[in-house]
């Protein structure tokens, strides 16, 4: 222990001996780090920032489709689902896409059956009368909006005035950012929805654990019906997050690469002052392992360090910065891209398997040019010979 | 302890030209004893001394400490020799100009981690012997060309090692220093170490206090 101390002291001194490379290595490391944790905490975050919103849903979601595209529904499908074994409530429901060509992207309408969680809503009120909707906080931005502000909005037969009355707050914008949440009334009216008719029924289910008993039931109850269970919707979200941070990943395998190529060149590449202070402590008695661990120690120093230093900084891009410039490829696709500060939700096993997948390579890396020095004859080593 | 070369030869390859350093020498060298290697630049000494640190191996023959061969040891054993009884002070002196002299002086005691207090001590008491108590702290690359060969002399005598080995001690000093450093190897001579020291500096070969000189050319003894 004792020994090793006395190394790894010599090991700290070398490092900042050649403060030039060492400070070179660890940032070109903690740069690699940052990127990839920050893929991982975003990713992570996001996969959590999901959850909380799927544990909004209902057990089941049912719809129904004609030729293949989405139809509507009516009362007799409402009927025949609440006679169901084991369903406990259907809702009807309205929603739907609207595409706005000033902002040239689909907002989602969700016409308001139920009351909502009603922390969701930042600034106002959720709506009561015809005509008041309440928006994303990301919508109201770029609309430039405010509580008591009046907007005309593209329906299905002509441009329909409402008002707005609230703001969704920022930390739900996964969820609503594109949101406009109005009165079933006005929601039939933007998306050209017949009253007596619905884009889907929610399901409550007696017990939740039936929901693929009930599910491969209701299924089979009308021509086209195509229904979604929560699981499945969770699974999806994990799964849409995850695709995203792996292919995220896999652009930036590449500068890991270019990173492990240069600590190559950098270590094997031995200077003529490493060398000849391998030659000199060889001959005043130091062993090979001794060389050897003391120049794995090093490495180590520099790649932790470096690890950790882009750990924290990603941390801090991630959750203090919101990720300025990742954030939108992990957050999807949709022009418009949720203004959000991400909850810090970070698993002890995130960090630490990104120091592994960082330290590990670089120490390995090295491991075989840190050998070939060691094994360097005393005198070969001061004289120059390989 | 003595120190014993037989028929030893070194060769190294150049390319595709194979250099021979040492050329078969045969040579003995006992306790209380100065001796001194001398020939012009390229003749084997520094090669010879490495040789008889066990700092390389020959390609041929033998080099033996007290009778015993280091030649077949494993490495490992051969860098614990080096350490437990072996002093040598390169021809550049070999001090990492970063740390300070007394670290460079502690620094064969650090694999073992015995750079403790006692250490310290004893590695002060030897600056102090070899008047260098006040520079302990300073920087080797603080130091003249002097300083710094009394001080590569402090490291080699740190394990209190049986054989001593110098490559050109006096190739970058004044006569003053010079002399100091002659008398410093006499004293060490007289403790009934093995002292060696290669040099093509005639001012040493002359020394009253050199046991023997050995002259070298294209790595054969000449007389």
């Amino acid at each position: 222990m004792r020994r090793h101390a006395a190394l790894i002291g010599f090991a700290l001194q070398a490092c900042s001996r050649r403060a030039g490379r060492t400070a070179s290595m660890m940032v070109g490391l903690a740069f690699i780090t940052w990127l990839f944790a920050s893929v991982v905490f975003l990713t992570d975050a996001l996969r959590h920032e999901a959850r909380l919103g799927i544990t909004e849903l209902p057990d089941l979601m049912v719809q129904r489709t004609v030729a293949g595209r989405p139809a509507l529904l009516d009362a007799t499908h409402v009927d025949s689902l609440t006679a169901m074994r084991g369903v406990e409530s259907v809702t009807p429901r309205v929603w739907g896409y609207l595409y706005v060509p000033s902002l040239e992207a689909n907002l989602t309408v969700v016409g308001l059956t139920a009351a909502p969680d009603a922390s969701l809503v930042l600034e106002g009120r959720l709506p009561r009368e015809d005509g008041e909707v309440v928006v994303g906080a990301t919508l109201a931005e770029r609309l430039g909006l405010r509580r008591g502000d009046q907007v005309a909005l593209p329906a299905a037969e002509r441009y329909q005035l409402v008002r707005v009355v609230g703001v969704f707050r920022a930390a739900s914008a996964l969820r609503t950012a594109d949101v406009i949440l109005a009165p079933e009334s006005l929601a039939r009216i933007l998306l050209g929805v017949p009253p007596g008719m619905y884009t889907d029924l929610a399901v409550e289910l007696r017990v939740a654990d039936e929901a693929s008993v009930v599910a491969n039931r209701a299924a089979d109850l009308f021509p086209g019906a195509r229904v979604l269970q929560r699981s499945l919707i969770e699974r999806t979200h994990a799964l849409t997050f995850d695709t995203r941070g792996g292919m995220l990943s896999m652009l930036l395998l590449p500068a890991l690469a270019a990173l492990l190529l240069l600590v190559w060149d950098r270590l094997t590449g031995l200077g003529e002052v490493e060398r000849r202070e391998i030659g000199i402590l060889k001959a005043v008695g130091w062993q090979t392992t001794e060389v050897l661990a003391v120049r794995v120690y090093e490495q180590l120093i520099v790649a932790l360090t470096g690890a950790a230093l882009g750990v924290a900084i990603a941390y801090a891009y991630v959750f203090a910065l919101g990720a300025p410039g990742m954030a939108g490829a992990l957050f999807g696709w949709s022009s418009l891209y949720p203004e959000m500060a991400l909850t810090p939700s970070v698993d002890a096993s995130v960090p630490l398997s990104v120091l592994a997948a960082v330290v590990f390579p670089y120490v390995a890396v090295g491991l075989v040019p840190a050998m070939r020095a060691a094994l360097m004859d005393p005198l070969d080593a001061q004289r120059g010979r390989t | 302890m003595s120190v014993q070369l037989v028929d030893v030869r070194k060769r190294y390859q150049d390319g595709r030209r194979t250099h021979e350093a040492v050329a078969g020498v045969s040579l003995t060298f006992d306790a209380g004893t100065l001796t001194v290697l001398a020939g012009p630049s390229g003749s084997g000494k520094s090669t010879l001394l490495a040789l008889c640190g066990g700092m390389t191996t020959p390609t041929s023959g033998d080099v033996r400490l007290s009778g015993q061969s280091i030649v077949s040891l494993r490495d490992h054993h051969r860098a614990q020799l080096r350490r437990e009884h072996v002093g040598f002070v390169f021809q550049d002196l070999g001090l990492l100009d970063s740390l300070s002299l007394l670290d460079n002086v502690l620094l064969p005691l650090v694999p073992s981690g015995q750079v403790d207090g006692a250490a310290r001590a004893r590695g002060l008491a030897l600056l102090e012997r070899l008047g260098l108590q006040q520079l302990a702290e300073s920087r080797a690359s603080a130091l003249s060309g002097g300083e710094r060969q009394r001080g590569a002399l402090a490291r080699a005598l740190v394990t209190s090692p049986a054989v001593l080995l110098l490559d050109e001690p006096t190739a970058h000093v004044d006569r003053e220093s010079a002399d100091e450093i002659v008398r410093l190897l006499a004293e060490l001579r007289d403790e009934g170490k093995v002292v060696i020291a290669s040099t093509h500096d005639p001012r040493l070969v002359e020394r009253s206090e050199v046991s023997r000189v050995v002259q070298l050319r294209d790595g054969r003894v000449v007389s």
